[in-house]
């Protein structure tokens, strides 16, 4: 009966409150009603049995009363309001509030006996008037309705999100301590404001608190509140955890570049800007050869001819597109950060793998994703807008990509071989990880043996302020330094540098 | 990560509303004995820095103080309603303080909780005023002379009569 029941309620209020219209913004017009209900508390408890006789039905007639009145000057057009929620678990406990309360009212009881003391035996009386109050009354069950706006649903990252959290009591019982505690993504930083509040809630009453959010890249989903009622003793308290409609935030990184990649000399058959060592088609020189049949009469050389009567074909550089494949490193060992604040090192690997996406698309390339997840993370190599959104989608909200470490186990060996089964044989693969340990050389080693050219950029989430921190990083540069050994490539890119400056100081160092 | 944290303690206004209610109780006790306010006072002060370090036992500890001092008065011939209202004053600090303490640990001293706070001391100073106005009714204008033993005893009969109904 009692799980029929809130459905049967929320109906009705929709009903009532599709007239209604909400303030333009919650947070000062909610002072307003604050400030009239705080006046309640000092009638308030005398009233409290007066309720309970005008339950009946003149209760809801009269809130829809008091929001019409304050609503009247600023009311615009907006029909939601809060809606009924699902509790998903329940538990009643006692709070130990009240516990050894007793004995003190009866070893004064006898003080005031032994030492024929009136006062204190009326004392005792006091104190008897206590235990009743704190014994007597239950938790209550309370059937709430919840609305959660959102300033914005699609901010940039970065940007500051309030949340405002609207809590109505649609049952039927006093709720004399409630206490709500927003339940916020755990990538999710709150900037200002508490998440949580208590309050009083009479029947039809509402509260409301908000906050703000720092957003992050990413797909976050708001669908839950943790309330816990007491009765007005405190003696016992009902912790519920209630599912609400859901609100998400969904926050698309940029479409921005880098600085082009210097990418290794190792091509698909499509023409684009890696020069070859192979000869044909193309704007550089590179050798002259005889002529033969059916060689492009452009390419024939017709100074030669002119001295001395021969066909000479000239061959010039190929220029050829990549194939990339961006691969992430997305194991639980790679959510590093130096220091206590900032970006860790998945965020700036995959801040990085996005630039690097874009800029290579920007060139001609075609590039796809993959990474070391839980889940699979796939897109196959491709080029053009829809591709280039497409990938913008799958770093910004993948579930595999967002900021928490996974909680399941990365099976490296069986990730790897799929990916190798995935890759054409002519691809070339960037390598996005901070190298925190030996497996993650292995798997660019081995990426290496299977024929493709590896590059590894690295975002370094190393310190070098204690000597165990000192201890890591040099592991680390000697790792790197190992693969640079086996002909792997690599940026080591610092946490105070921009990417296109790590870059740069790659280029140099392998040209020169 | 950036943002801000929980500080797992009440915030400044429990401080007040426990302040008056043990303030209260110990001028109550002054109309009994100086010693009696001097030790209602010191119970209301360990009470507080109890409230203020979130440590539920230093404000039980402080309540029982304070409660101990008005029996000190009350042994004092202190006038019965000064020692009902100060009764009720100490229990209501002590029910305050550990409401507050409850509150900081739940929702941390950011979270706004005074009406919460608010309407839970009157809730509990309206339970020992009716109480005491009952008791001190029956006791001086009642029909009959009986001695407070029997008045207390019937009410802890109907006390558990009515918790034994509850269950």
């Amino acid at each position: 009966m009692s799980e029929d029941d809130p459905r049967r309620r929320d109906g009705e209020r929709a009903d009532s409150e599709r007239s209604d219209s909400e303030r333009p913004d919650g947070g000062r017009a909610v002072l307003d009603e604050a400030g009239e209900r705080s006046v309640e508390p000092d009638d308030g408890a005398t009233e409290r049995s007066a309720e309970g006789t005008e339950r009946g039905g003149e209760t809801s007639e009269a809130t829809d009363e008091a929001d019409g009145a304050t609503t009247d000057g600023t009311a615009v057009a907006e029909a939601t309001g809060p809606t009924g929620v699902t509790v998903r678990s329940s538990r009643i406990r006692s709070t130990n509030h009240w516990v050894g309360f007793a004995t003190l009212v009866f070893l004064s009881a006898g003080l005031g006996a032994l030492t024929r003391s009136r006062p204190l035996l009326l004392a005792a009386v006091v104190g008897v008037g206590y235990l009743a109050y704190a014994n007597t009354t239950e938790a209550p069950d309370p059937e709430l309705a919840v609305e959660r706006r959102l300033s914005e649903a699609e901010p940039e990252p970065g940007d500051r999100v309030e949340v405002t959290v609207v809590v109505e009591n649609v049952g039927e019982a006093v709720l004399p301590d409630l206490r709500v505690v927003e339940q916020v993504p755990e990538a999710l930083a709150v900037t200002e404001g508490p998440a949580r509040a208590a309050t009083a809630l009479r029947p039809g009453a509402r509260m409301t608190f908000s906050y703000t959010l720092a957003a992050r890249r990413g797909d976050y989903r708001f669908d839950g509140l943790t309330v816990i009622a007491r009765n007005a003793s405190g003696s016992r308290e009902r912790e519920l955890d209630v599912e609400t409609a859901p609100a998400s935030v969904t926050s698309l990184a940029p479409v921005d570049a880098t600085d082009a990649v210097p990418l290794r000399g190792l091509t698909s058959p499509y023409t684009g800007r890696v020069s070859t060592d192979s000869s044909g088609e193309g704007t550089e020189f590179a050798s002259l050869r005889e002529y033969q049949h059916g060689d492009a009469l452009s390419r024939i050389d017709w100074n030669t001819y002119a001295r001395d009567k021969t066909l000479t074909t000239m061959e010039f550089r190929e220029e050829r597109m990549a194939t990339v494949v961006l691969v992430l490193d997305l194991r639980t060992e790679a959510y590093l950060r130096a220091g206590d604040d900032g970006p860790h090192a998945v965020d700036r690997a995959i801040d990085a793998t996005r630039r690097v996406f874009n800029s290579l698309l920007d060139t001609g390339d075609r590039v796809g994703l993959a990474a070391f997840a839980a889940d699979t993370v796939w897109l196959p190599p491709g080029a053009g807008t829809t591709h280039r959104a497409r990938a913008r989608e799958l770093l910004s909200t993948h579930p595999s990509l967002s900021p928490t470490p996974p909680e399941r186990r990365v099976y490296v060996r069986t990730q790897l071989r799929r990916l190798a089964q995935r890759l054409d044989d002519d691809a070339q693969v960037v390598f996005v990880s901070p190298m925190p340990d030996e497996t993650s050389a292995v798997i660019a080693r081995s990426l290496h043996v299977r024929g493709h050219a590896v590059t590894v950029v690295s975002p370094d989430p190393t310190m070098r302020d204690t000597p165990g921190r000192r201890l890591a990083a040099i592991d680390r540069s000697n790792r790197l330094n190992d693969l640079r050994g086996s002909d792997v490539r690599v940026v080591d890119w610092d946490d105070d540098e921009r990417l296109a400056e790590a870059l740069e100081r790659a280029r140099r160092r392998w040209s020169g | 990560m950036s943002g801000t944290e929980i500080t797992r303690r009440p915030g400044r206004h429990s401080l007040v509303v426990s302040g008056v209610a043990g303030a209260t109780a110990a001028a109550m006790a002054l109309a009994g004995s100086g010693a009696g306010a001097v030790v209602a006072a010191l119970g209301t002060a360990a009470l507080l820095a109890g409230v203020r370090r979130a440590n539920h036992r230093v404000v039980d500890v402080g309540g029982l103080v304070a409660f101990l001092g008005v029996a000190f008065a009350a042994l004092s011939e202190a006038p019965a309603a000064a020692v009902l209202i100060g009764t009720a004053a100490a229990v209501v600090a002590w029910d305050a303080g550990t409401n507050a303490v409850s509150l900081g640990r739940q929702l941390g001293a950011e979270a706004d909780t005074v009406r919460a706070e608010n309407l839970h001391a009157m809730a509990g100073a309206l339970v020992g005023l009716v109480t005491a106005v009952f008791g001190l009714i029956l006791f001086e204008i009642g029909p009959t002379r009986q001695p407070v033993t029997t008045l207390f005893v019937l009410l802890v009969a109907g006390t558990v009569l009515v918790v034994a109904l509850n269950r």
